[in-house]
């Protein structure tokens, strides 16, 4: 029942691997071309009027795939979106073209505050229809296909009646947007509430997947001794969630893959290397496979 | 001295013209600062990158639990050398 | 109250209630988490209350560095979280966060014996905004070249949009340069007030103690007055005023990006 409305461009990042892009690395990014995919940038970072960061991101723009993947619209919130945010985050778009744009299914603003960080929701029919609803208005007020991507989680709520993988494909199926499938993030919710990760993986609406996030896990200890990992973005990817990508890739095909790192950055050099086992894995999984790389 | 001195048209006039001297002598002095790195300036990190990383940092747990007893603190960083008309920066017993 | 009402309501306020909890330390994990074995919903939700203040006092600590030196980090930290638990962010644009900071510091009972530092705060709060404000290429002296001596008078100056003025009682330049790692830390003695003139002509932000009169002449200048009646308001502000210096620094320091003559009554 989807309304009839001009074609909203689709995300079309090339299936390589990219990175996230970090200020300090830009001298090192502009010294020599880089074999990486595309980049990736949080779009509220680059919602200034001026200055280094647009200067830094035009030139980026210049030469490599970009996507823009935005932390603050709060689309999971049962307020209604940020008007005025998501006109920025147009402009934001219209300004640099992105190959892609992807938002998060979490709220991080209420009651007029704003909390910086991915807060969870309660699947239910409510939630899902506020979410629904605010993809829809996002994409039409962009003329983009937006990609939402699953959180990391460390509480479950008890009034969550629609398993999660259902839920992002109700509302993928009902807004017509697309998916970011954050592996880590399947890691890290898998062992805080004690479920299979493959399962989850195998439930997931894997046609509608246009990116992939990668990212390294920091493992702390409940009380009891259980083991609660933590989404924390700061240091490699973990074996075994690269393993769960393996097979994300071998039965999807290539899809473009970001690594985030965004704590405890290390070098240019280190982030390279990071890239370079991911695209190996990404190469071996589609390589030999049943389904050919394109 | 200009004390008192009436902005004429003249005096304004002057000024510019000796404005414009200063400002052609600085720049082949100096000239332009026109290399690449420069260019691109001194760059911040962004603040909004945290939120994507849930922000806890490796740190981890250790800061889960913050501190109710705000004001057991007094400042005791570089303040400590500044030396203020009144004394040292911190007027506060400091302990360290 | 028929249950589907109840529930509609319930849920409709699950979000209030987190967003109470999240802010503070003291109160209990919201209503609604689920147990599960092994796990304590105030241990799982303590990741989010941690998550929440970490990045709010870290955008704190990133935008007033100079002040988290002059302080000391436990001091920094404790006053970082008292301001951001009652003042959360308005907006998602985290790069505009702390504006009322340097108010707050000021008000800082505990902060009463560093009387400077919610001015040091202001100019670091000053940077920040410079650093991601409007770009805008510098007036140049050939731009000049051309206007009469008839009209200097009634010219009208458009400063960057990056530039401001700190005006302080305290030597609030020289301090902050000290705790930014761009003087050696020494001993001040002369406390004179300092005004810092905080602007971006390209994309390094610029932190200058502008010359005597300067600050008022750029001040007039930006409230739109005549570059006559500012010369003026310098000169009254300060006799060792330089106005050929200082129309200079409007081009080569790229303080204006346009000039145009225009009287108020036009002729």
């Amino acid at each position: 029942m989807r309304r009839a409305r001009a074609p909203l461009q689709p995300s079309r990042l090339p299936p390589n691997v990219g990175l996230g892009f970090k200020p300090e690395h830009f001298a090192a990014i502009a010294a020599e071309p880089q074999p990486l995919g595309f980049f990736e940038v949080h779009a509220e970072n680059y919602m200034g009027a001026g200055g280094v960061p647009h200067a830094q991101l035009a030139r980026l723009r210049e030469h490599y795939a970009l996507s823009i993947h935005g932390v603050g619209l709060s689309i999971g919130s049962l307020e209604p979106l940020d008007r005025n945010h998501l006109a920025r985050l147009k402009r934001l778009c219209d300004r640099y073209n992105p190959e892609s744009v992807s938002e998060h299914l979490a709220w991080s603003s209420h009651g007029g505050a704003f909390y910086n960080d991915l807060l969870p929701l309660p699947y239910t029919d409510e939630t899902l229809a506020a979410v629904i609803s605010h993809v829809d208005e996002a994409q039409t007020a962009l003329g983009r296909r937006i990609l939402l991507e699953n959180p990391a989680t460390y509480v479950r709520f008890e009034e969550s009646a629609i398993p999660e993988t259902e839920f992002l494909a109700e509302a993928a199926r009902a807004s017509g947007c697309g998916l970011l499938l954050d592996v880590n993030n399947v890691f890290v919710c898998a062992r805080n509430h004690a479920y299979d990760a493959l399962a989850y993986l195998a439930d997931f609406p894997i046609d509608e997947i246009s990116e992939i996030h990668l990212a390294g896990h920091f493992e702390t200890f409940e009380a009891d001794g259980s083991p609660l990992l933590i989404d924390a973005h700061g240091c490699v990817v973990s074996g075994a969630v690269l393993d769960l990508y393996a097979g994300v890739i071998a039965r999807a095909g290539p899809l473009p893959t970001l690594i985030e790192w965004d704590n405890n950055v290390p070098d240019w050099r280190t982030m390279r290397a990071q890239a370079a086992i991911v695209q190996e894995r990404l190469d071996h999984a589609t390589g030999g496979g049943a389904k050919s790389a394109a | 001295m200009t004390t008192k001195t009436e902005i004429t048209a003249a005096t304004l006039a002057g000024a510019l013209a000796t404005a414009l001297t200063l400002v052609s002598a600085s720049a082949e002095m100096g000239g332009e600062k026109a290399d690449k790195e420069k260019c691109y300036g001194v760059s911040l990190k962004g603040q909004n990158d945290c939120a994507a990383g849930a922000g806890t940092s490796c740190a981890g747990s250790s800061k889960v639990d913050y501190d109710g007893s705000i004001w057991k603190y007094v400042p005791k960083g570089t303040c400590t050398t500044i030396k203020t008309p009144n004394g040292v920066g911190s007027l506060k017993a400091v302990k360290s | 109250m028929t249950p589907h009402v109840f529930q509609n309501h319930w849920q409709s306020h699950w979000q209030n209630h987190w967003a109470q909890a999240l802010l503070d330390p003291a109160g209990a994990p919201p209503p609604g988490v689920a147990r599960q074995a092994g796990t304590a919903p105030d241990r799982r939700f303590a990741v989010y209350r941690n998550n929440v203040m970490v990045s709010l006092t870290g955008a704190l600590a990133a935008r007033f560095p100079a002040v988290k030196r002059i302080v000391g980090d436990e001091f920094f930290d404790s006053a970082a979280r008292a301001f951001a638990s009652k003042n959360p962010p308005r907006s998602p644009l985290m790069m505009t966060y702390g504006e009322e900071f340097p108010d707050f510091i000021a008000r800082l009972d505990a902060a009463s014996a560093v009387p400077y530092l919610a001015d040091v705060a202001r100019l670091e709060a000053a940077r920040t905004r410079a650093y991601h404000a409007d770009d805008a290429a510098p007036l140049t002296a050939a731009d000049l070249a051309g206007v009469s001596q008839e009209t200097l008078f009634d010219l009208r100056f458009v400063l960057h949009p990056s530039l401001e003025l700190v005006a302080s009682r305290f030597p609030v330049v020289t301090i902050w340069a000290m705790n930014a790692g761009d003087l050696e830390l020494a001993e001040i003695t002369d406390w004179s007030g300092e005004t810092a003139l905080i602007v971006r002509p390209a994309l390094d932000v610029e932190v200058r103690r502008p010359p005597p009169g300067a600050a008022a002449f750029l001040a007039s200048l930006a409230a739109g007055d005549r570059l006559g009646d500012a010369a003026a308001a310098a000169l009254a502000q300060s006799a060792d005023f330089d106005l050929a210096v200082n129309l200079a620094a409007l081009f080569s320091g790229g303080l204006a990006i346009d000039a145009a003559a225009a009287k108020d009554d036009p002729q």
